[in-house]
Formats: C-alpha cells, sequence, structure tokens
C-alpha cells in the first residue's frame, strides 16, 4: 500500500513512534532501548504509545537529547529526519545542479 | 545484545556527542578544511560529516548555501555516501552515482543532481569512526591517489581540531 505521507522522489516518509522506539533498540538493545524511550517520554509529560503527531514526536526527542550521551545522538538523528521530511514536504528546493521546484 | 554494526556502536555515538560535534555552531576551523578540501579537489561541496545512526549530520561544510542541506543541517543514513566509510574505515569513492549500483537510485542523485563523490573517515584517536571528510560533484570525475591522500591529510587536520576542543 503507498503510503499518502511519502514525499515523491525521496520516497521519505515521516518518523514514527515507532522508528524512534526502533532506532534506541538497535543502539541500546530492546529492554534499555524502551526503558530510555519511557523516560524520555515521561519527562516530556507523556505516555508511551500516544507519541502520535510530528508535535509530540519533537517533544519527546527534544527530551530524549537532554538525556546527552550516546542518547543524545539518536535523538539528532531523529530531529533530522523530522526535519528534512518537513524541509522537503513543504517547499520548492535548491539542488547543487541548479534551481528545482 | 550488542549490534555489531559500527554505525549503531553506543560508544561510537558517545563519542561524537563528548566531541561536541552536534553543537549548533560551526566551527570556523572544520569550515575552513572543508573550504580547502572543495578548493584542493575542484569540486562544488565538500562536507565534515558527521555519521549517525539513522542521519548524517553536517558540522561544518563549503558550497551548500542556498540548498535544503544548508537548512537541515543533514539527511537520512540511507542516502549518505559517508556511512560506508564508517563500516570499512577506509576511503570511498564514487565517480559517477548515476551508475554506482549502490547509489544510482538515491535520491541525493536522483532528486538532486549527485555525481561523482570523495570521502575518507575521521577516525579519532580512541579508534571510533566520527564521519567522513568528503567532496561532492554534479558531473561525474575520477579521483586519483594524489587527490585521496590529500583528503587525508585534511581529514587528520580534521580530527586533531576536534580532539584540541575536548582537550581544551
Amino acid at each position: 500500500m503507498t503510503d499518502p505521507a511519502r514525499i515523491p522522489g525521496y520516497q521519505l516518509s515521516p518518523p514514527t513512534e515507532s522508528d524512534a522506539v526502533a532506532s534506541l533498540v538497535r543502539v541500546f538493545g530492546a529492554e534499555r532501548g524502551a526503558t530510555i524511550w519511557h523516560g524520555a517520554c515521561r519527562a516530556a509529560m507523556m505516555v508511551v504509545g500516544t507519541v502520535n503527531s510530528v508535535a509530540r514526536l519533537e517533544r519527546a526527542v527534544e527530551s530524549l537529547a537532554q538525556r546527552g550521551s550516546a542518547e543524545a545522538g539518536v535523538a539528532r538523528s531523529l530531529a533530522i529526519r523530522l526535519r528534512t521530511y518537513a524541509r522537503l514536504s513543504a517547499a520548492p528546493r535548491r539542488t547543487p545542479s541548479g534551481p528545482r521546484s | 545484545m550488542t549490534n555489531p554494526d559500527p554505525i549503531y556502536d553506543e560508544e561510537r555515538l558517545r563519542e561524537i556527542v563528548e566531541l561536541g560535534l552536534l553543537s549548533p555552531d560551526v566551527d570556523p576551523i572544520l569550515r575552513e578544511i572543508a573550504d580547502r578540501a572543495a578548493a584542493a579537489l575542484g569540486q562544488p561541496v565538500s562536507l565534515v560529516s558527521v555519521v549517525l545512526d539513522e542521519a548524517l549530520h553536517v558540522a561544518a561544510a563549503h558550497g551548500i548555501e542556498g540548498m535544503w542541506l544548508d537548512e537541515t543541517r543533514g539527511h537520512p543514513l540511507e542516502w549518505s555516501f559517508c556511512a560506508t566509510s564508517v563500516r570499512t574505515r577506509d576511503a570511498f569513492v564514487v565517480e559517477n552515482a548515476a551508475t554506482h549500483p549502490i547509489h544510482r537510485d538515491n535520491p541525493l542523485v536522483t532528486q538532486d543532481g549527485v555525481r561523482c563523490y570523495a570521502g575518507v573517515p575521521l577516525i579519532s584517536s580512541r579508534g571510533y569512526v566520527l564521519g567522513n571528510l568528503c567532496v561532492v560533484g554534479v558531473e561525474s570525475h575520477s579521483f586519483d591517489e594524489q587527490e585521496i591522500g590529500v583528503l587525508r591529510d585534511l581529514a587528520a587536520e580534521a580530527v586533531r581540531r576536534i580532539e584540541a576542543r575536548r582537550t581544551a
């Protein structure tokens, strides 16, 4: 099934809470990854499983970044993916070879 | 269980954070190294990249002003040419990305016109590959050993600069 939010050409979908948890699990393992996400959500005054909008994911990612250490690296990855999706889905682009709309 | 792929190495990510490579402020010396790499290899774009677990972060750059990359300061890891060097710990060169088996369908190639790439790893004194110093062009190009040698020298200079900030 085609994802309607996917940006044509770039084949990029907006990151989700599931993506965030999967990222943490890849780096920290299943148990620590889940614990870290729980802590980040709690610090952002949210409950795991309810991070269901870009704004809420941005809050959770910011909370994750505040934890520092490797968690901040994972948080920056998610922030870049959020930023890239927002930028490429929104406006005309200039490329290395010239303007592109 | 620890993920064997160095891209996801927790200690490597911690090293990146502790070295201040995610700072929003661009280090003018890293920017100057990117300028020199672009000039020396005659390519329009050069990046001091930091390879994270799911994205590439641009720590310093030459030639991206006005491009979307300048606003996002990074892009998803699956589009990254630089990730290869984290795994191989060696230079990675693409003469013509449009025909490259891995990158010919990469959006940076199909949508943004990237054609050539040469990057060398930035390896910390603790042995972690932090990212790359690379040049990127919009025309195919064969990079020779001398050009890669220039990149290696500049990459060593970049690592010295990055690590000097830790000890400062």
